[in-house]
């Protein structure tokens, strides 16, 4: 690689990929069509960490996950290639911390959060979700920051509108057909993951690339899979400790001839070698001379230690009692059952991103601490589209199952509850059937008698709504749509789910 | 009147017309029958008057069909496409400078406009087919006797013409569906709270939007299940069209031609109530087409 000024290459690669991302994550949505068209969940099938926490948590190789393979290989011949030129987050946080001080620097905390991650993994509890970069990178995306560009697009175009300016109205509509949403997107939990991105974010100005440098599992596991290649930098005797490309590396890797490059840092991202005034800097590829490459010094103590660490959090999280844990949790259709579903979901965001209806919403507490910002059905803020598909086809990690639309016809996430005392027939003897009205299984699984409630105006013959536990699928249609809007009459819980297994229901 | 009279009237009223018994002005109200629903519309509307009396040169129309559910055109739970299409292109015919085909469906609008196979058969045929935008919802007087004021659809506040254009469906509340319920879709706000008081609150409805035109498509008809739909054992080709700018007598004939008296629905003998329109199909001029191989 002498000779050849690929560094200069670097930031057009970095912003195809970004591009890229930002392409595939708008494309994560209804586009007129029941299958997805783009694979939109491309990044994180690509995810390393992913696959390797999969595999220890489930122990069972997660096929959707192969193509993460790539980037081992990768790695394994270009060093940290990936953070320095590919990831998203890491792109954006390059671009950030030019507007920081170059105070460059590394730390093992990295390495530590990725053993007690793999640690935890490996007893079945996959918090791995929480800090890899590109869950974290989507799911900040789809809850916070995708959210207020909305909620800022349709207050500027809105408020034109109103005050009589419609000159921009045509610009309007391109923007909320390829880049707005057509509905508010709204969250449970939107303040806090935009926090924390919002945190991970400003801390480039305060070293560079802090959290890719600091934080990162993912970077730490590939900078551990760097110090298997073959790639090398080297320093000539040009060299005259001007101390340049140290003090502009942006992750504290490069060093003079006096110092040692630290492989399993670096992010390739050649800034050394452009920057050396004697040209003195080269990378290039050698199995010999391994012993200048500095090994990441974790010391055996310490890495025991953090894995049994992930491990003792393992159990303390299954352990944690969480009171609503199973009482009002609806995973969306084709989640594979609790335990299967928590050690394969990473919290990126993707089902909640496509969902049509805004219902998939990240769990609080629903699914205990172990399933915060997993997935959940909120009735009260969208419902599950019939014929809809798409959370499936999206999901990374096979934690919500591909349905045909057969199967999901046949899929219950839940059962539909009438709240006789709310019930406006039933408690009031007036007509209503909204709920019957907008159920939407082919013979219908809300019913009507025709009953006489007394009322103080005396008795009436009213419709009645009745559930049918037989035809139900708790797609929650009902409870979104029922007009007493403050506490639906008509609640969907998820008892009788499929994903429950074996059950019975009163005959 | 029962059916079988009813059907007796409608096979002679021809005989009627060419006595001259109804000799003065046009029909009131054409019932088409056979034949592709293009030439069913084109016919029935042709019989009505043309639509050149309906809309006029440089109208701006609001064609409103019930694209309501994420249902396929098989499944009649939505206007019959072909029907809204036809209805746009006699409009433009007319002359109108815009027609706009929009419904606040019940369910996703991306997948409703996309799946009922509205949106792509109206573009084809020259209207805008828009998606409803919150933003342009108004709260305004409707000075009915349920409701008094609600947010209404801006465009239908402003267009020149509106022209209804629904199916004849079941409904488990309203017992059928047809133009006055069709107009809950040019409306906003917690309008799920007006099944509670159906017959007048529709009513309310019919009174304050007063379409110039109802074509009220029956070409396929959803017999139980509705308004939803979703099972195809419930759908008969029926292969009528009814048209009229009487909305009361249009839904009278629905009803009638569903079997039920038109005073069973609850929202048209509210309408009649209040002089509206006219529900007794046997003080109208009704006209009957046939359109074989149309």
């Amino acid at each position: 690689m002498k000779g050849l000024n690929w560094p200069r290459l670097r930031p057009w690669v970095q912003a195809g990929f970004l591009a890229l991302f930002f392409f595939l994550f708008l494309e994560t949505t209804y586009r007129g069509r029941d299958e997805i068209l783009y694979p939109v969940n491309l990044f994180l099938r690509f995810d390393p960490l992913i696959l390797l926490s999969a595999l220890l948590s489930t122990r069972e190789i997660p096929w959707a996950m192969l193509p993460a393979l790539a980037v081992v290989v990768l790695t394994l011949i270009l060093g940290r290639a990936f953070c320095g030129w590919v990831c998203p987050l890491g792109t954006i946080n390059h671009f950030l911390s030019r507007f920081g001080p170059s105070r460059p620097a590394s730390s093992r905390w990295k390495y530590w959060i990725l053993f007690g991650l793999l640690g935890s993994s490996l007893l079945g509890v996959q918090l791995v979700g929480f800090l890899d970069p590109l869950s974290l990178l989507i799911r900040s995306l789809t809850l916070a920051v995708e959210p207020v560009w909305n909620l800022a697009g349709h207050a500027i175009f809105g408020g034109l509108y109103e005050h009589g300016v419609e000159v921009f109205e045509p610009l309007y509509a391109f923007l909320k057909e390829y880049v707005l949403s057509l509905r508010q997107p709204l969250y449970h939990q939107a303040l806090l993951v935009g926090l924390i991105f919002a945190a991970v974010l400003l801390l480039n100005l305060f070293r560079p690339r802090f959290w890719c440098t600091h934080l990162c599992p993912l970077g730490a596991l590939l900078g551990l899979i760097t110090l298997l290649s073959p790639l090398r930098r080297w320093v000539s005797s040009e060299c005259n400790l001007c101390g340049l490309c140290e003090a502009r590396c942006p992750s504290g890797a490069a060093s003079s001839k006096e110092g040692r490059w630290e492989a399993s840092e670096c992010l390739l991202c050649g800034r050394c070698q452009t920057l050396c005034p004697k040209g003195a800097v080269s990378f290039g590829f050698s199995l010999r001379g391994r012993e200048v490459v500095e090994g990441v010094d974790l010391g055996r103590r310490k890495i025991i230690a953090s894995i049994g660490a992930g491990m003792l959090l393992a159990p303390l999280f299954k352990v944690n009692a969480s009171p609503s844990r199973g009482n009002t949790l609806i995973r969306p259709p084709g989640s594979l059952p609790e335990e299967e579903f928590l050690k394969r979901c990473v919290r990126c965001g993707e089902c909640m991103k496509v969902c049509l209806t805004g219902g998939i919403q990240p769990a609080v507490f629903e699914a205990g601490i172990e399933g915060v910002w997993t997935p959940r059905l909120d009735f009260d803020l969208g419902y599950c589209q019939y014929a809809c598909t798409l959370c499936g086809q999206v999901c990374p990690t096979g934690a919500i199952r591909e349905l045909t639309p057969e199967e999901k016809a046949r899929t219950r996430i839940g059962l539909a509850h009438i709240d006789r005392s709310r019930c406006i027939p039933w408690s009031q003897g007036v007509d209503c059937i909204v709920c019957e009205e907008h159920c939407p299984t082919p013979e219908k699984a809300i019913k009507f008698i025709s009953g006489e409630v007394l009322t103080l105006k005396g008795r009436r013959r009213v419709k009645l709504p009745v559930v049918d536990y037989g035809l139900c699928i708790g797609c929650g249609i009902c409870q979104y749509k029922c007009p007493l809007e403050d506490r639906p009459a008509i609640v969907v819980t998820p008892f009788g789910a499929s994903r429950g297994g074996g059950f019975l229901l009163p005959a | 009147m029962k059916r079988r009279d009813f059907l007796k009237f409608l096979m002679f009223s021809p005989v009627i017309l060419r006595t001259g018994a109804w000799a003065e002005g046009q029909p009131e109200l054409v019932v088409a029958s056979g034949g592709g629903p293009e030439g069913l519309v084109r016919r029935a509307v042709e019989a009505l008057g043309g639509m050149g009396k309906f809309v006029k040169r440089g109208d701006r129309v609001l064609v409103k069909p019930n694209m309501a559910w994420d249902r396929g055109p098989q499944y009649a739970a939505n206007t019959n496409p072909r029907v809204v299409a036809e209805v746009v292109r006699l409009c433009l015919e007319a002359g109108a400078r815009e027609v706009l085909v929009l419904d606040n469906s019940c369910e996703d609008q991306r997948r409703v406009y996309k799946r009922s196979g509205i949106a792509e058969a109206a573009q084809a045929a020259g209207a805008k087919v828009p998606f409803v935008d919150p933003r342009r919802f108004r709260k305004v007087r409707i000075g009915g006797k349920v409701l008094k004021e609600w947010e209404v659809y801006r465009e239908a506040l402003e267009v020149d013409r509106i022209v209804n254009v629904p199916v004849l469906k079941h409904h488990s509340l309203a017992r059928l569906t047809m133009g006055m319920k069709n107009l809950m879709g040019l409306i906003g706000g917690r309008r799920a709270q007006l099944h509670w008081q159906l017959g007048e609150a529709l009513a309310d409805l019919a009174a304050f939007f007063r379409p110039q035109l109802v074509v009220l498509d029956a070409t396929k008809v959803l017999t139980k299940g509705g308004p939803q739909g979703g099972n195809l054992k419930f759908v008969k080709a029926m292969g009528m069209v009814v048209v009229g700018s009487d909305q009361v007598a249009v839904d009278a004939m629905g009803a009638r031609l569903f079997g039920l008296e038109p005073e069973e629905i609850s929202y048209v003998a509210a309408a009649h109530r209040r002089g509206l329109g006219e529900m007794d199909l046997r003080k109208l001029r009704i006209k009957r087409v046939r359109c074989e191989g149309a």
